[in-house]
């Protein structure tokens, strides 16, 4: 199905532009994934605004299609939600060729950073002559930028946001789209919460209330992230690592394993589970073999699980 | 805002170490009112719509994360010092630092002797630490009056609060308030930083904590540990909020021994980093 195509009543449709961690990833061992950063688009049934998830490599070929289309290129309306503002989840953002057309109208929403800058100049800050030939004001969109915090908030026309912080060294936000009963959750870029503090007795500077404390705030916090996935029709899941990789020094780094990320959907009545943030060094011949692994358990129930591809469609 | 130069060195040195542990972060936080407001700030005004405003620093941590508030404390750190602000004409920021630990340290006491779960303990720590935060900014803003506020309150033996009022016109409660509700720290903060010198005056919800804080204050006021410009322990208030609050006056004598030790163990661990 591509862009121009109409969507039945009561539908979303999700298509993944990229679904690459880390770093665009282009080469023949990752030709059939996709090697870029992430992108998602969705489209709702009825309407003809557009969401849009992250800005990473995977939306100049978004950028394109829109302008392609006899529909949108008279004027674009469209809101690009920021998960965070690591440079792969933004720095697609100056290649999306509609921030250069007047008439295209973007409202660009992302978390807050702990420095407390505006997201005007985080994000704004790449466009400037250092990084890129046009500077932000120099863009020929009209952008306003929003930020967000963690809550609910009414996008109109009957589409609800819920917003989530996750566990990621940068304040990342997972986006709970919901729409004609309908919920598509996001969840990268993530990890499990862990408890930072020291658990062993026989270290220096070991405190027994803390290390408790602590381990029962991390549980709490992963309590919320299942409630936050509650009965998702699609979640789309950060799954760079698998366990083994995880506990091999990866923890800390703000990704999940892959098996973590199975077991917490299916408490939660997810129904389908896209995982995605595949890691630069994946090839497609691996993905191919963790899918067949994780893809076909019969541990999964009623869930189904599929890694994430570059231009693959989905209709919830 | 001014940080404060006591601290400032082992923050530093803490959050530029990769290697440095969430214990000793979290050790370090807790020891600087101003960055410890910070994290709760940061952590309350994103999680603003759900749930309950979070009050203990063991929980912000583990929620934002090691790197994030290694971050937001060296931002912080370097931004606000190199500035040179955050000295005080009117008592010394080290007297600060130690009233304000001090206060968080007996508060947290107090909590342990009525029986609260640690999480709990780790709250009243916390509003103890914080409660004179309304100080700084006003001591920014009015550095020779709030030599003049000393002074009068020191001749006249009357509480700092009550010449600041009649100075300048508003108090550091209300400062302190006014912070609290800006950074969105929760109804409990927010009411220990704008009734500790009056208890009676908050609600009902948060009567015990407030009464503690009003109480801790006093008792560290009264065992001359720091100096926040108030140097006179009014003894009718102590022995009533002691009542109120219904600790042991046989364990409130203990308190001495404990908080100088809590507090020396602090210098020396602020002092090592000097050294280093």
């Amino acid at each position: 199905m591509n862009s121009k195509t109409k969507l039945k009543t009561d539908r979303i449709e999700v298509r993944f532009w990229g679904v690459r961690g880390s770093i665009p990833s282009p080469g023949p061992d990752t030709v059939r994934y996709g090697g870029n950063t992430l992108c998602l688009e969705l489209r709702l049934s009825d309407q003809k605004r557009r969401l849009i998830i992250d800005a990473g490599s995977g939306i100049r070929q978004l950028g394109d299609s829109l302008s392609s289309d006899p529909g949108d290129s008279d004027r674009l309306n469209a809101d690009i939600f920021l998960t965070h503002t690591h440079l792969d989840h933004i720095l697609g953002l100056p290649f999306f060729a509609p921030i250069h057309n007047p008439t295209t109208r973007l409202k660009i929403y992302g978390p807050v950073t702990c420095e407390e800058d505006p997201l005007e100049d985080v994000i704004g800050g790449q466009l400037s002559y250092r990084y890129f030939p046009v500077r932000q004001h120099e863009l020929g969109a009209s952008i306003e930028y929003i930020d967000l915090k963690e809550g609910r908030y009414d996008l109109g026309a009957g589409v609800a946001l819920i917003t989530k912080y996750l566990n990621h060294p940068l304040l990342a936000l997972g986006y709970r789209i919901e729409y004609n009963g309908k919920a598509i959750c996001t969840a990268y870029d993530t990890e499990p919460f862990y408890n930072v503090f020291c658990t062993d007795p026989s270290a220096a500077g070991y405190d027994e209330i803390l290390a408790a404390e602590g381990a029962r705030a991390a549980q709490e916090e992963n309590d919320r992230m299942e409630e936050f996935y509650k009965d998702a029709d699609l979640l789309i899941h950060d799954g760079q690592y698998t366990q083994a990789e995880y506990e091999s020094g990866k923890q800390g780094w703000g990704h999940s394993p892959i098996e973590y990320v199975i077991a917490t959907a299916r408490r939660a009545g997810v129904k389908r589970l896209a995982i995605c943030h595949h890691d630069p060094l994946r090839t497609d011949l691996q993905l191919d073999a963790l899918s067949q692994l994780f893809g076909h358990s019969e541990n999964n129930g009623d869930m189904l699980i599929f890694f994430a591809r570059e231009g693959k469609t989905v209709e919830i | 805002m001014p940080s404060l130069s006591t601290t400032v060195v082992k923050v530093l040195e803490t959050c530029n170490d990769p290697q440095a542990s969430a214990n000793t972060l979290k050790q370090v936080i807790s020891l600087d009112p101003v960055l410890t407001g910070r994290v709760l700030k940061l952590i309350n005004s994103a999680y603003y719509a759900l749930g309950q405003p979070i009050t203990s620093l063991t929980r912000a941590i583990i929620m934002l994360g090691v790197n994030t508030v290694k971050n937001l404390a060296l931002s912080f750190a370097i931004l606000k010092n190199m500035k040179g602000s955050g000295t005080f004409h009117a008592f010394s920021i080290d007297d600060f630092w130690l009233h304000c630990l001090g206060v968080g340290v007996v508060a947290k006491s107090l909590a342990a002797i009525k029986g609260l779960l640690p999480g709990e303990q780790e709250k009243y720590f916390v509003a103890g630490l914080l409660h004179d935060l309304g100080k700084l900014p006003l001591n920014k803003q009015f550095f020779e009056e709030y030599y003049q506020i000393r002074e009068s309150a020191d001749r006249e033996q009357d509480p700092f609060y009550i010449w600041e009022e009649r100075l300048l016109g508003i108090d550091h409660s209300m400062v302190g308030g006014l912070i609290a509700e800006k950074w969105r720290l929760g109804s409990s903060l927010f009411e220990s930083l704008s009734h500790h010198h009056d208890p009676g005056g908050c609600s009902q919800n948060n009567l015990d904590l407030v009464t503690a804080i009003s109480l801790a204050n006093l008792i560290v006021i009264d065992l001359d540990i720091g100096n926040a410009g108030d140097r006179l322990c009014n003894q009718t208030l102590l022995s009533d909020l002691t009542t109120k609050v219904g600790a042991d006056f046989s364990k409130l004598s203990n308190f001495q021994e404990s908080v100088i030790e809590e507090i020396e163990k602090a210098k020396i661990f602020l002092e090592i980093a000097r050294k280093g």
